[in-house]
């Protein structure tokens, strides 16, 4: 099947309630995702983007399922580097499953077509903003503050 | 070997704490045993050294040696599971752990890998990976573990 997944599940000390309005506030958001927030309704249909703290848009879309506090599909369609737009829209599904005294958080972004350069991309990405998510909600600050951190060399 | 002949499982965290002490976290039996279930590592540390994965009733859930180890940054296990036929029988797999530092944090890398094909090994380690590496993040940084059970 020509398509590239990726794949990743966290388990944070919290409540599904705080892990939605964790993924959906956008102000808490700024606070995890390194300047960045993503702005909508998050209703089904609604239009979703994905916006630097300087103020350009990342990333498009559209929510295509939201059934809080469980589940938020949306429609990706990057739209910052040109190799990466090229490769059309893909989808990115967020599901939240109560587990014991934590909730395990899983991001399934997908695109329909091999060897995505946008997959890779999110791949590096997703761990970056889901360990700042999990400390920022279990510590009440984030482990990184500069998505490229030099490494000390 | 082509890429299909093969099957692998990444995970990445970003972990509040310096390369020694989660080394030191990686390592200590004690240490393991809060935050992976009840089970811990036994293994003398050095290249060559034998490594077994013991569960808490005490039965060895998983064989191997350490193949490389060059602390705190980079250690690589041959694993081999010994407690279900069915993952036994696809012989032995991989397990690179890479620490690096990243700012004032340190980036968990773990490479879990084998020579066959939609391996059940794999299949297995993708789904325990995050619970141990949640589990260890929250230790580390909070001193207490996020599931308590699984």
């Amino acid at each position: 099947m020509a398509r590239s997944t990726f794949v990743y599940v966290i388990y944070i000390r919290t409540t599904p309630q705080k892990l939605w309005s964790a993924l959906t506030d956008g102000e808490f958001m700024k606070q995890y995702w390194f300047g960045n927030h993503c702005d909508s309704q998050w209703t089904v249909g609604s239009s979703w983007k994905n916006v630097t703290g300087d103020g350009q848009v990342y990333d498009t879309g559209e929510v295509l399922e939201a059934e809080p506090p469980r589940r938020l599909v949306i429609r990706w369609q990057h739209n910052n580097r040109p190799e990466l737009e090229a490769e059309g829209a893909s989808r990115c599904a967020m599901e939240l499953e109560p587990s014991g005294t934590a909730v395990k958080l899983t991001i399934t972004h997908s695109i329909e077509r091999e060897s995505s350069k946008f997959i890779e991309a999110v791949s590096v990405g997703w761990p970056k903003v889901l360990s700042n998510l999990k400390s920022l909600l279990e510590t009440g600050s984030v482990v990184l503050h500069d998505p490229y951190p030099g490494t000390g060399r | 070997m082509t890429a299909t002949d093969r099957s692998h499982f990444v995970y990445v965290s970003f972990i509040r704490t310096t390369p020694a002490k989660l080394w030191q976290a990686l390592t200590d039996p004690e240490f393991i045993r809060q935050y992976w279930f009840g089970m811990t590592i036994e293994c003398g540390w050095t290249k060559g050294s034998p490594w077994k994965l013991v569960k808490p009733d005490g039965h060895t859930a998983d064989i191997g040696e350490l193949l490389e180890i060059d602390p705190p940054r980079r250690m690589v296990i041959r694993w081999h599971n010994e407690w279900k036929p069915e993952l036994k029988a696809e012989g032995p797999s991989r397990c690179t752990v890479e620490v690096e530092p990243m700012g004032s944090a340190v980036k968990l890398t773990i490479t879990h890998e084998i020579d066959r094909p939609e391996s059940r090994l794999i299949t297995a380690v993708s789904g325990g990976w995050p619970l141990v590496v949640s589990n260890l993040k929250s230790l580390l940084e909070t001193g207490q573990v996020a599931v308590v059970e699984r």
